[in-house]
């Protein structure tokens, strides 16, 4: 394997692992607020609020990681994707911070304040919209090269059907992960209730998911000829990724065994992901720039890959003990465990 | 000297101050102690 | 808009978010290794408020932390945004350092985590204290590993260019640039010195508001001689920057001193005025700036005269070093005299006007931090990359910066009231009296039930 395929494996791995704790992480603010909105507050907040307590901050770093190690193995991607995405980056920049900061201050300052829950549960549904605009501009079509310099046509952008089908999975896809991971959670926690009502989202949203995503598939055809065809080369993933979300369905229309379903829907994501990650290859941004001539020098890779081994020694342990100690701890799930923050 | 100054000498008055500063902490005799009585 | 426009609003942007997010970073940098020695003390003396100072702090830190965290995400998406060609070029050198800082981060998050959260799990407190041990590790390197990309920018090695390109890069020698071990060391000591200051005029406030409780005074005492520590290295290794500076960047130490010609046995002036080349009203101390740049009253100093017209920063962060260079001595007299009076017993600590004067300490500390970035930064124009790139060359050609200022700024503006409300919401619902009441409560409760505390 090249340094540079590496380099992008290793990204895209933590670019899922965004997608797959942030939506968790976003899903959950949403149906907070919701929850708020309709008086069943009761029901949700309290497993919500032991699911999320402990991991806010790790979310935010998968993302973290994810850019700066975009920039650090290919910094071409600094000139193109920096310069247009000015305007959407610092859109989500803002929804993050007012997401995060308001999720810390009605968590350890001002328990139950109903505008500090609206704030957070919004900005994190308007987020992965924003992020998901950078997936579009990828797809090529947006940026023209004015005078040597990249500039982004916000007028094609948002009226592409494209955009919006991509916007509106990830919408969709942020609700349905939340809500079957939640689903799973709950009945861990032995919360009837919760997870009869989480249940019922998970299902509610599983639709919309499927049909945003076929629908992308079929918007790329006319718009890039190019990755289509390396999709449809890939049928089998998406085949298999499809089988995966039917089963997930299946285990939560049965209500059986939803540790399983939430593995089946990690399954799911990760073979469309991944099939779709590759079938874009070589292409970083269509037909500008590609991982080969946007690679940083073989030293730098090299030394970056190093850094990336020595930490993920670190990390994996961490997060193991993260995990063992709230996630997978029954006495703390279940809310035996008197675990008041400081 | 200047080049001991520059580079290493930086993060030994760093490192010393913090373990200084685990060493004076627990001496809290004196943050209890009532001032002086005026003089009569 | 123009593409000099783009640039101003570039700079002023970038400044804005460094200016605001500095307040949270140097606190979530500083404040974890002060909660760690109260929990320390604590423990060693079984006394019962100093764990609790340390409870209570990091529930304080929790808010600050937050802030911290986004604006720092988004400080650093805007790096790329707003100086893409910069980081083009930078990043093949200098992208480990910031790699390894969301390495940091990441441990530091985990922990925090898993610390905030587990004050009760565990019968022995030694074992709930070693959890903030990377919590403090993954903050001050996180200041490390950031600061080294600052220092990079100052001092950059570890590259050749030839014709434009970039060849033969050693990210590690990059790394260990000249500037990195004064940069690193002091801005990671002023945190400890900042947050310590900040932690003691919280408590003297709360005497000054009428409580007389010990728990108070132990807090003040803790932090006052933490600042002392702190506040005496970072004089110190300030010294030593100064000798960088003479060596590696003599336009920045000239330009902050006013000192224009080249000369030996060179006085330290303090504020004045400028007319010409001529400094008037001006504190002057004859030879001391000779002795901070080489550690000899008579060594030579570069002027600014040696410099292209078009190399030199802007002469007002005279002012910016003067500013930082007097809180900092403010400081060390303020908590050097506290805790001498306490040992000798001197009343006039005690009083209400010397109260306050520790409350001004902690913002004027967050004054001097600003101070100082904003000399760090101002007096490396017009470079961003030192020799190598111009702050204009390295700037986005996109439009609509100013509107994404406006944005920011807003958005600070919510952040920054917003923690403020939050934390004062926080300490005056549960102010420590009734904390250490019901904690004697159950403690009273549990030893009758047979000693089941959990």
């Amino acid at each position: 394997m090249s340094l540079e395929v590496l380099g992008i494996t290793v990204l895209m791995t933590f670019l899922f692992g965004y997608i797959i704790v942030g939506a968790i992480d976003f899903g959950a603010g949403f149906f907070n607020a919701y929850s708020l909105l309709t008086g069943k507050e009761h029901i949700l907040t309290n497993v919500i609020q032991r699911y999320l307590s402990p991991v806010w901050e790790v979310t935010n770093v998968f993302l973290v990681f994810f850019f700066v190690g975009m920039v650090g193995f290919f910094p071409s991607t600094a000139f193109y994707y920096g310069t247009t995405m000015l305007v959407p980056l610092s859109i989500a920049l803002i929804l993050l911070a007012i997401r995060g900061s308001y999720y810390a201050f009605e968590t350890y300052g001002a328990s139950g304040h109903k505008g500090y829950s609206f704030m957070y549960g919004m900005a994190g549904i308007l987020l992965p919209a924003s992020l998901s605009i950078v997936l579009t501009i990828s797809e090529g079509g947006f940026i023209d090269m004015v005078n040597g310099q990249p500039v982004l046509d916000y007028g094609a952008l948002f009226t592409s059907p494209l955009t919006w089908s991509i916007v509106f999975l990830s919408i969709a896809a942020t609700l349905y992960i939340s809500a079957v991971f939640l689903t799973w959670y709950a009945d861990k926690a032995g919360d009837r209730d919760a997870t009869e009502l989480l249940r019922k989202y998970a299902l509610i949203w599983s639709l919309p998911t499927i049909i945003t995503a076929g629908g992308i598939v079929w918007e790329l055809r006319s718009h890039n000829a190019d990755h289509y065809n390396q999709l449809l080369g890939l049928w089998w993933m998406f085949a298999l990724s499809g089988a995966l979300f039917i089963g997930t369905v299946y285990l939560l229309w049965k209500r059986h065994n939803y540790g399983l379903a939430v593995w089946l829907l990690i399954g799911q994501f990760a073979l469309a992901f991944y099939g779709y990650g590759i079938a874009h290859y070589p292409y970083l941004l269509y037909p500008h720039l590609t991982i080969h001539d946007s690679f940083t020098n073989p030293a730098m890779a090299t030394a970056l890959i190093i850094a990336f081994i020595l930490g993920l020694g670190l990390l994996i342990p961490s997060l193991y003990l993260l995990l063992r100690l709230f996630l997978f701890n029954k006495d703390y799930v279940k809310g035996r465990k008197k675990d008041e923050h400081a | 000297m200047d080049e001991f100054l520059m580079f290493y000498a930086p993060f030994i008055v760093l490192i010393g101050a913090i373990i200084l500063a685990f060493i004076v902490a627990p001496m809290d005799g004196a943050a209890t102690r009532p001032p002086k009585e005026k003089k009569k | 808009m123009g593409n000099e426009e783009s640039v101003f609003f570039s700079r002023v942007l970038t400044e804005l978010t460094l200016s605001f997010h500095i307040i949270y970073a140097t606190i979530g940098v500083g404040v974890p290794l002060m909660i760690m020695i109260a929990q320390w003390v604590g423990i060693r003396k079984n006394d019962e408020h100093y764990i609790l100072l340390a409870r209570r702090w990091a529930r304080g830190f929790v808010i600050t932390v937050a802030v911290g965290v986004v604006t720092g995400t988004a400080i650093g998406m805007q790096l790329s945004l707003l100086w893409p060609n910069f980081m083009e070029l930078a990043g093949q050198v200098i992208a480990l350092p910031l790699f390894m800082e969301t390495f940091a981060f990441f441990f530091e998050a985990i922990f925090l985590g898993i610390y905030l959260y587990t004050w009760d799990r565990f019968d022995n407190q030694k074992k709930h204290l070693l959890l903030l041990v990377p919590v403090a590790l993954g903050a001050s390197f996180s200041a490390v590993f950031i600061t080294i990309v600052n220092a990079f920018m100052n001092a950059p090695q570890g590259f050749d260019l030839v014709d434009g390109e970039l060849v033969n890069i050693q990210p590690l020698v990059a790394m260990f640039n000249p500037a990195m071990p004064t940069k690193v060391a002091h801005v990671v000591i002023t945190a400890y010195m900042t947050s310590a200051f900040i932690l003691a005029a919280i408590a003297a406030f709360r005497l000054l508001k009428g409580s007389d409780h010990v728990y108070h005074k132990k807090a003040l005492f803790l932090t006052m001689k933490l600042g002392l520590i702190f506040s005496i290295g970072a004089a110190v290794i300030g010294d030593f920057s100064g000798k960088y500076l003479a060596e590696y960047q003599p336009e920045k130490l000239a330009a902050a001193e006013w000192h224009f010609e080249t000369e030996g046995e060179a006085p330290l002036m303090l504020y004045g005025i400028l007319d010409g080349q001529e400094v008037k009203y001006a504190i002057t101390i004859p030879y001391a700036l000779s002795i901070l740049a080489h550690s000899d009253p008579t060594a030579e100093v570069i002027g600014l005269n040696d410099f292209p017209e078009d190399e030199i920063p802007p002469l007002y962060i005279h002012y910016l070093f003067d500013t930082m260079v007097t809180i900092g001595v403010l400081m060390i007299m303020v908590s050097g005299l506290y805790w001498l009076g306490r040992h000798m017993r001197w009343r006039f600590i005690h009083s209400r006007w010397y109260r306050w004067l520790i409350v001004a300490g902690g913002p004027l500390t967050v004054i001097a931090i600003e101070a100082g970035w904003w000399y760090a930064e101002v007096g490396r124009q017009p470079w961003i990359l030192r020799d190598i790139m111009k702050v204009p060359e390295a700037a986005t050609t996109s439009g609509h910066v100013d509107t994404m200022l406006y944005l920011f700024a807003t958005l600070y503006l919510i952040l920054g009231v917003g923690s403020v409300v939050v934390l004062r919401r926080m300490f005056r619902n549960n102010p420590v009296e009734r904390e250490i009441a019901d904690r004697e409560a159950e403690v009273r409760e549990g030893t009758r039930k047979g000693g089941d505390h959990r």
